[in-house]
């Protein structure tokens, strides 16, 4: 094709275009307006409504959006045969179009309401009958309504569904005067593999894909304590700046305007959320009230472990991961701050934006905000944030607040780091770049080449490694932790797949940043090799244990025993029901037990209700905080400044997880600068005794009955009749 | 849209899938549309989409036995299956669906049971068929026939055309200007001139190119199509190798409707006897041309027989037209060069090769060029495919299908299919070309005449045609999808009483909007045939109206 510039007329101007440039856009360039609906900059055109159709000339018309300019093409955008065009192909979208129900009276700004406005043509009163049969709607969806009356199968949510998301979920079934929009083979959108993006949402210029109010706000409350903020007054911030006021209009009461009193509590640790808020006037204070000493019951102690428990205390355990190279100098929370473990309390100010995890990913509260003066605060649900997320001006705006502050932080929070210099850090921070990936999404898969060492600075990672028998699942990396070193730091290939779980975002250091980082400092360099040792190490160890099932016990597996690396197993011709194995736990526990003697039975053999550390930890997915994790390669660790929100209790298929009561003391809010003691649940599970070195339970045992095997011994033992080659050092 | 890169993939074509999953299990489960998806690596929604598109498909196990009746124009002017219907409904394990033309207007009313097409006139027959599918003879290709357009006197002088090519007897740049003189046009409904067509494909650089036979004729009224494939697939089979020797392909595809059993299985013979021949295949003749053909089943739809829709569903996908340009001839199948010609003008051309451009002119009538097949049905007695020379009058055409049916008095006449505009019988002197079609404000069409006897409600026959095309049309476009669905309410509402005449005459506007706005032909003429019969037979709206009025039905 040639490059030279085409010339024609449009509405007798005469215009020069490149080649390959569309009448539409032609047009538009030229300040000649052509009506569209179905075509949305951006998107591919596929010309399906029509709308936008010219006379050029020849015996019909072609749709502007898609038409390519040609040389000497005479276009006429307003001709009476053109404009009678678009009046008809409006009474034929509006005939069926339904009445737009008062409960959605504030989603009025849809574009194609505007443009039966233009025309003059009313839904439902057209010259041609209305059709008799309602579609159907579907509320299915949490997030999204879809009522098919107001489809007009423009695709827009079809190409940004599949085009711009690449999440491939909605398309267009039947056909002709049948066809609709669908979800996957035609489920409900609710049950679809949806992942509720809302670009669709967004895409659509009709009523018929909307939030679903119902199921989606936080209900009356939300509406109720603020106030509606109109989209003129949004345009007014900055990071809302170029942003479609269509959208935000539609999006009215996704978003209200709080103000908080000093010392009022804007949120609560633990609780759960869906909202984000963003700082507009006045600081608020952001704490954690549950990293306090726990309070030991002095009961009197029973049993051979009561002496042991006290090593068991949250200060002692805190220190000593202070030594653990990747446990954090602070707790990693939902805002662009992180709290300092020893002093978990943070400022906030005019422009910060927190509770963005919840917003996005429905997790609980990670702590609790308070006023720390009046304050004015801008509440918003996910579509906005979403919205936002996608908005250049605020993109900026976050990305430099993150690396201003935040990043540096971070790094130096992260003890492998600490020897960095505060210089090194700001040439790094500039160097940086953010990068957003979808539920799902690969961030890259064992074997790829290593370019980058990533940090999480949003969401939940899933770390899984190929082992023999199967995938495990090594990690599940939270806000405030790296990933990628090890690949960087051997062949350049990586050595294990990772995966974002839900909204992820990460801060990428480049391999040739993380090069010059590590020759610049020699210590963090050796931090690096002897972390990726020892992760060798457990692999190899991972791999030569055999501890990764075998996938064919398909029968075991259905009862999740498979994936479990330590079962408590109790063999109840031996076991006499004496207790002393609860007994050892709760002594071992601060006097609460974390094992019920009960649970599924195999033949003589009770697999008891205490952790399994599974292979792929569900109940680490969402903490808000990352206090259940994994420290090596087996035991389930809660960490003490679990916020109690009950999340990893709810995600535990086999109910081993429990909250339990604890005193905790956190600022009183009726009398500021005093603490107060107050209860507070945190969860607790089967830690495997890591800190006395091997479980009580077991070791309590006087009959030999309790027994710890990986789900693969058992399934030896019970299955095969194979002899268990150990049992308690497990 | 195909895009650039995408290059022909047989295994990943979604279409390929389904039709292999359906044949083999006679439905398609939710547990296919998985295992499909699975397998080549797709979404769900594209699988689900394009399966959901075709009416050929199904999604829950087939009864014993599944009788389909045909509810279009000829079929329902002959009438007789109400009570078949009926009857049908209420046997066990037997499913009864209308279905759109089926290309058995000869056989009016036509069906078929367990797809063997059937004639449906004799309602115990058929229920004894419905009861044991098994006893339907399974009809077999009519043994080859020597039509006038076929040059060759024996089976040895076959591919005549081809051969003296490849012997360097002509150029392709002849070939073209040979097309050119004798001023063949797309037969299939269109009538764009053939000569340049190839010359255009010819002309463009991208390579590979391809070659399809477009042999999905789904007009209601026209067979002439299915005749030619199942008499003399060797002509068609020709045209296809002459093509791609001028243009420069070497894949052709024969896209077939799925109804044309027969048809398939005789095309299938021609193709492998011309292997045999070594016709086709690598290096034909010595030359170093080569030429493959496959034979593609179209999983069902009128607008597959639009060319762009037919390559989507080359393509794998829903099987709706592009917009146009650029056209198939510069990006085509998988976005590549594409000459996409209908059976009947391939078939013409090895003997306008062979015989020459002053032979060809010398078939017409006067000064008409050339032979035309035509197939004709409605009220004549011989309901059949026709080869006549052009120019042939409608009134000559008509004797020769051995006149009116029972010496009934002719109402009207559709003298193109279903999408030409309905003519009075005062134009029956016409002669039968383009042009002078055109003039009288009908056209030549698909070649499929309908006539139309005394005693059929000319309002009726305008809805039915409207309701085809809204039946058939792939739903894309706004004109199209909506402006059938409206016109055909009007008419209805209309049809039921709802309504007086002067409402129909909404229907001239959307006539017109949807002929300069809709993507493509289907619906640019959805509603001209209904707004021919407003126009052509002023009373017939009015008259309705008055019998109505006076209870008296028609």
């Amino acid at each position: 094709m040639s490059d030279e510039m085409v010339t024609l007329t449009i509405d007798e101007k005469e215009v020069s275009v490149p080649p390959g440039t569309t009448i539409y856009d032609a047009a538009r360039e030229n300040d000649i307006d052509i009506p569209v609906v179905c075509h949305m900059p951006g998107l591919e055109p596929v010309a399906a409504c029509r709308m936008c159709v010219v006379d050029a000339g020849a015996r019909t018309f072609p749709a502007a959006c898609i038409r390519e300019c040609e040389k000497g093409m005479e276009v006429k955008t307003n001709t009476p045969e053109v404009a009678k065009a678009r009046k008809v192909l409006t009474e034929l979208l509006m005939t069926d179009y339904p009445e737009v129900e008062e409960s959605d009276q504030h989603l009025a700004d849809f574009e194609i309401e505007n443009l039966s406005k233009r025309e003059g043509v009313a839904p439902g009163h057209t010259r041609f009958p209305v059709k008799e049969e309602e579609r159907a709607r579907d509320n299915s969806s949490s997030v999204i309504k879809v009522d098919h009356n107001a489809c007009i199968l423009c695709d827009r949510c079809v190409r940004a569904c599949t085009d711009v998301k690449g999440n491939l979920v909605i398309g267009r079934n039947g056909k002709g005067f049948l066809a609709q929009i669908g979800f996957d083979n035609d489920l409900p959108m609710g049950q679809s593999s949806c992942v509720s993006c809302g670009e669709c949402l967004v895409s659509c210029p009709t009523s018929a894909l909307t939030i679903n109010d119902g199921g989606f706000t936080v209900g009356d409350a939300f509406k109720e304590s603020g106030d509606p903020v109109v989209a003129d007054e949004l345009l007014d911030i900055s990071i809302f700046q170029g942003i479609s006021p269509a959208f935000l209009q539609r999006n009215l009461e996704a978003c209200v305007r709080r103000t908080f009193k000093k010392g009022e509590i804007i949120c609560r640790e633990g609780e759960f959320g869906n909202t984000a808020f963003y700082v507009i006037e006045g600081a608020v204070e952001v704490y954690i009230s549950t990293p306090v000493e726990r309070q030991i019951k002095k009961t009197q102690l029973s049993g051979l472990f009561g002496l042991v428990n006290r090593m068991a205390s949250g200060l002692s355990q805190r220190e000593k991961h202070q030594e653990d190279p990747e446990s954090m100098g602070f707790i990693p929370i939902d805002a662009p701050i992180d709290l300092d473990k020893q002093n978990p309390v943070a400022q906030m100010m005019k422009g910060d934006l927190f509770g963005e995890q919840s917003a996005m990913n429905f997790y609980p509260r990670s702590a609790t905000v308070r006023a720390a003066e009046d304050c004015v605060l801008l509440e918003m649900l996910r579509p906005v944030l979403q919205i936002l997320q996608k908005n250049p001006a605020f993109k900026e705006e976050m990305e430099e607040k993150y690396k201003e502050r935040a990043l540096s932080n971070q790094l130096r929070g992260m003890p492998i780091f600490k020897s960095l210099t505060p210089e090194f850090i700001d040439e790094l921070r500039e160097k940086v770049e953010l990068i957003r990936y979808e539920p799902g999404e690969t961030i890259f898969s064992e074997g790829d080449p290593a370019d980058a060492l990533y940090i999480v600075r949003l969401g939940f990672v899933q770390v899984m490694k190929r082992f023999p028998g199967g995938d495990l699942t090594l990690a599940y990396l939270h806000k405030g932790t790296y990933f990628g070193e090890m690949g960087l730091l051997g062949e350049m290939v990586r050595t294990a797949s990772c995966k974002a779980l839900d909204h992820v975002e990460l801060v990428k250091v480049s391999a040739v940043d993380f090069r010059i980082m590590l020759e610049r400092f020699p210590e963090v360099e050796a931090s690096f090799r002897k972390e990726v040792e020892d992760r060798e190490e457990q692999n190899r160890a991972i791999a030569e244990a055999g501890m990764v099932g075998d996938q064919n016990m398909t029968d075991f597996l259905d009862q999740g025993l498979m994936k479990a690396q330590s079962l408590l197993l109790l063999d109840l011709d031996k076991c006499v029901r004496c207790d002393e194995c609860v007994r050892a736990c709760a002594d071992a526990h601060e006097g609460v037990t974390r094992l019920v003697r009960d649970g599924l039975r195999f033949d003589r053999y009770l697999v008891a209700t205490a952790c399994r550390s599974c292979t792929d930890p569900l109940c680490m997915v969402g903490c808000p905080v990352g206090s259940i994790r994994r420290r090596n390669s087996l035991e389930i660790i809660i960490e003490d400044w679990c916020v109690g929100c009950g999340l990893c209790a709810e995600q535990c298929p086999y109910g081993n997880i429990n909250l339990h009561p604890f005193e905790a003391r956190e600022e009183d809010p009726e009398h500021l600068g005093r603490k107060r003691v107050v209860v507070r649940n945190k969860a607790t599970g089967c830690d495997l005794c890591s800190d006395i070195g091997s479980p009580s339970c077991v070791y309590a045992c006087p009959h030999d009955a309790a027994h710890r095997v990986n789900g693969q011994q058992f399934f030896e033992k019970h299955y095969l009749g194979v002899k268990s080659s150990e049992g308690r050092e497990n | 849209m195909a895009d650039q890169e995408s290059m022909p993939d047989p295994h990943k074509n979604v279409i390929s899938e389904l039709s292999r999953y359906h044949e083999d299990n006679g439905f398609l489960s939710e547990q296919a549309i998985h295992d499909i998806a699975h397998k080549l690596e797709l979404p769900l929604y594209k699988v689900y989409g394009v399966a959901s598109f075709y009416p050929s498909y199904r999604f829950t196990p087939p009864p014993r036995a599944v009788v389909n009746v045909c509810r279009d124009l000829s079929c329902w002017m002959a009438g007789g299956t109400d009570r078949l219907k009926e009857v049908l409904l209420k046997m066990p394990d037997v499913e009864v669906n209308e279905v759109s033309c089926i290309g058995r207007c000869d056989m009016a009313p036509a069906g078929d049971i367990n797809n063997r097409p059937v004639q449906l006139g004799d309602t115990e027959q058929a229920v004894i068929w419905a009861r044991h599918p098994d006893l339907i003879e399974e009809k077999h290709p009519t043994p080859w026939k020597r039509w006038p357009t076929d040059p060759y006197d024996t089976e040895e002088d076959r591919y005549g055309a081809i051969r003296s090519c490849l012997r360097g007897e002509k150029a392709p740049d002849e070939v073209i200007q040979i097309l050119k003189d004798s001023a063949l046009r797309g037969l299939g409904g269109a009538g764009f001139p053939a000569g340049l067509k190839w010359q255009f494909a010819r002309a463009e650089k991208d390579t590979p190119k391809y070659i399809v036979c477009n042999a999905d004729e789904s007009e209601p009224g026209t067979f002439k199509d299915r005749e030619i494939i199942s008499t003399a697939p060797y002509l068609t089979l020709e045209g296809m190798l002459l093509a791609a020797w001028v243009a420069g392909a070497e894949d052709g595809y024969f896209y077939i409707r799925h109804e044309y059993h027969i048809e398939e299985h005789a095309m299938r013979a021609a193709i492998e006897d011309a292997y045999r021949r070594g016709m086709l295949g690598k290096n034909i003749l010595g030359t170093d041309f080569n030429f493959d053909v496959t034979i593609f089943v179209s999983p069902g739809g009128y607008i597959q027989g639009e060319e762009t829709a037919l390559l989507e569903a080359l393509e794998g996908n829903r099987g709706e037209p592009r917009n146009k340009p650029p056209f198939p001839g510069v990006k085509g199948l998988f976005g590549k060069p594409t000459v996409i010609n209908n059976v009947e003008t391939l078939a013409m051309v090895p003997v306008i090769l062979e015989r020459g451009v002053d032979w060809w002119n010398d078939q017409g009538v006067a000064e008409y060029q050339g032979l035309k097949f035509i197939s004709i049905s409605g009220h004549v007695e011989r309901p059949d495919v026709y080869c006549i020379p052009m120019g042939t009058t409608i009134r000559e055409f008509i004797e020769m299908a051995g006149g009116m049916k029972d010496g009934m008095e002719l109402q009207a006449i559709l003298p193109g299919g279903a999408s030409s505009n309905i003519i009075s019988p005062d134009k029956i002197d016409t002669p039968m070309d383009f042009k002078a079609m055109n003039e009288i404000g009908s056209m030549m069409g698909s070649g499929a005449m309908v006539v139309i006897g005394e005693g059929v409600d000319l309002i009726e026959v305008g809805a039915n045609i409207s309701t085809f095309f809204r039946n058939e049309s792939c739903g894309k476009c706004v004109p199209c999808r909506l402006g059938t669905s409206k016109g055909v309410a009007i008419v209805d509402e209309f049809l039921s009483g709802n309504c007086g005449p002067e409402k129909l005459a909404e229907l001239n506007e959307l006539n017109e909007v949807m002929g300069k706005t809709s993507i493509c032909g289907l619906g640019q003429v959805a509603l001209g045939p209904m707004v021919s019969v407003l126009k052509n037979f002023p009373d017939a709206a009015g008259e309705r109206a008055r019998n109505a009025d006076t209870g008296k039905v028609s």
